[in-house]
């Protein structure tokens, strides 16, 4: 498709248009910060935020999702709970973007979570460029997520007066010719858009010392570093960092009864690898039973073992985890400091 | 499980407390009908005047402040196959237990009673799982309807309660509150027991750990999260104690001041 062009004035319109047929999901202020909520209004929208306490991996997993009800007669009946709502994510910034990505693998690669897929096909998601640093937390520079060129159904690149728009799917271009109004770009905008995003790059840093790439092998001389007893020292083990994590997607299952024990449902919630119980099983034994341990398995899990396992980083360096850590434990210091004592 | 002869008998005491918790209970009772469906009351001070003795399990809502009390704890240990301890008092100690960290717990005593001090009894306060066995606690100041309906549709499964063991800040999280440490105003939910659905920072009150700690908090850090946020060693060491006062250790320290 030929690149295209939204006024500024016609966003409000196409989120309109758009909440007809679908839930539109978009950062909204909250207090200091902000959220991803679903639009009432979209004079409510905000597509000039920083970044979002949670991720929008909240919309495709759910912080605590039905999976089935059931019965308890003498035959108990069981019923998936599959309900679906055709949902845009609408203003997500590159980083969620490779989240979902990640997420996508993780669900399907090789077992179909038919709750996460069937949401997923039915979720449509119009991203952002960032055409400056969010925060000094972010290290999207340093893990390739600073832009995207793919994971999108529209992406959206903001220049003086209009927006441009991409279509990265045939369902992107679809929902652009039916709910928007965009016309085609003139050279004089194409021009400009260039202009934009090679003025972007030097606004970015780098924040590792390194290539993102050497993680996985870094990590796995790092085993027994002593960096994981000093963060287990700080570590206040409250799940903090993993809970607003995009590519955290751990979960347990627990069953709720009614009273009288008649019938019941499934639900399934996020879970931390930080919290204490995460490793423990029946006996009474803990496989990660102090929080270096646990830290270490996050940070293992974020540079070595989800790319071990999914061919990518389990970082896309959005700095949510530094921003939200009260004890100022950060990954990307973290990894500098194992970096810079390398032998 | 409907007739009557199948409902387990429960009983409600109270000992040092608000009462506040057997409230959040006749609110239950109102809200969630089908508790009468599974359990029959046979004691309820706060709530009816019949007095059975015949009961399966207590709910003790209440610190232990007297040595005389010891004894009606001992009668409802012996009768009951289950002690559940229901609220921050009964638990923890709850704010009663900040009279144990006083210099002088007769001083205190005066304080609180005057010239007629010598009328009342007074010894330092104790969870009551530090007078008699406590088979679960439901924590908090005070507790919540939702979660005591949990706990006595698990325990009458024959499952553990449910209460959770990680902190505060995993709900307050998960509801994306701003959080409050982070805008350098005190908090204590990374180390307090979750299952109140952060309720205090969601209305923007820091947490005060009425729930009780979390097994293995790092209190050092903690310590240091909020000397961070511009509190004094005296107000840290206010907020650690206000629901959390009572330790095992101090009992023979504070009845020597009495």
């Amino acid at each position: 498709m030929k690149l295209q062009v939204l006024d500024k004035a016609e966003i409000s319109p196409l989120v309109e248009a758009l909440m007809e047929d679908y839930r539109v999901v978009a950062p909204h202020a909250k207090g200091s910060k902000f959220t991803f909520e679903t639009v009432t209004d979209p004079a409510d929208l905000r597509l000039d935020y920083d970044t979002t306490i949670l991720p929008p991996k909240k919309v495709l997993q759910p912080t605590k999702d039905r999976l089935a009800t059931f019965t308890m007669g003498e035959i108990p009946q069981i019923e998936d709970v599959l309900e679906v709502t055709p949902t845009v994510v609408f203003g997500t910034h590159t980083c969620d973007l490779k989240g979902i990505q990640l997420l996508d693998e993780v669900f399907s690669r090789d077992f179909d979570d038919t709750k996460y897929t069937a949401q997923r096909k039915e979720t449509f998601l119009i991203s952002i460029e960032c055409l400056s640093p969010c925060d000094e937390n972010a290290f999207c520079k340093d893990m390739g997520t600073m832009t995207a060129n793919e994971g999108f159904d529209l992406h959206l690149t903001e220049l003086d007066d209009v927006y441009v728009v991409d279509a990265g799917t045939e369902a992107g271009e679809e929902l652009l010719a039916k709910y928007g109004s965009a016309r085609e770009a003139t050279e004089a905008e194409k021009q400009e858009l260039n202009q934009k995003l090679g003025a972007k790059w030097p606004k970015f840093n780098y924040k590792l010392n390194f290539e993102a790439a050497k993680l996985p092998a870094m990590l796995e001389a790092s085993f027994n570093h002593p960096i994981w007893d000093d963060m287990g020292e700080r570590c206040l083990a409250c799940g903090s960092c993993t809970t607003v994590c995009p590519t955290c997607y751990c979960f347990n299952v627990a069953d709720e009864v009614d009273m009288l024990l008649t019938q019941g449902t499934r639900e399934r919630y996020w879970d931390s690898c930080q919290l204490e119980e995460f490793a423990a099983v029946a006996g009474g034994e803990n496989f990660r039973e102090g929080r270096a341990a646990r830290q270490r398995h996050r940070l293992m899990r974020k540079g070595k073992y989800i790319y071990e396992k999914f061919d990518e980083l389990g970082c896309v360096g959005c700095g949510r985890c530094v921003r939200t850590c009260v004890a100022k434990i950060s990954i990307v210091e973290s990894f500098n400091t194992i970096y810079n004592g390398r032998k | 499980m409907t007739k009557e002869n199948t409902k387990v008998k429960v009983a409600f005491f109270d000992f040092a407390s608000c009462e506040g918790c057997q409230l959040t209970i006749v609110d239950a009772l109102q809200t969630h009908l089908s508790l009468l469906d599974v359990v029959e009351i046979v004691q309820f001070r706060e709530a009816m005047t019949e007095k059975g003795e015949d009961y399966l399990i207590a709910f003790v809502e209440g610190s232990c402040n007297r040595k005389s009390d010891e004894e009606r704890l001992f009668k409802i240990r012996e009768q009951a196959a289950l002690v559940v301890a229901l609220g921050a008092c009964a638990h923890t100690g709850g704010v009663n237990a900040l009279k144990n960290i006083q210099p002088s717990l007769q001083e205190t005593r005066e304080y609180v009673y005057g010239d007629k001090a010598d009328w009342y009894e007074v010894y330092p306060t104790r969870p009551i799982s530090a007078v008699i066995d406590v088979d679960a606690f439901i924590p908090g100041c005070p507790i919540d309807r939702g979660e005591f309906v949990k706990v006595v549709k698990n325990v009458l499964l024959g499952k553990r309660p449910g209460i959770p063991d990680y902190p505060v800040c995993v709900e307050c999280k998960l509801k994306e509150n701003v959080c409050l440490l982070l805008e350098g105003k005190p908090c204590l939910g990374p180390i307090s027991r979750a299952g109140c659905g952060a309720i205090c920072p969601t209305y923007g009150d820091g947490c005060e750990g009425c729930r009780g700690i979390i097994p293995h908090p790092n209190e050092n850090a903690m310590k240091d999260v909020l000397d961070e946020a511009g509190l004094t060693l005296n107000e840290i060491m206010a907020r650690f104690t206000m629901y959390n006062a009572y330790q095992e250790d101090q009992i023979e320290t504070a009845e020597k001041t009495i």
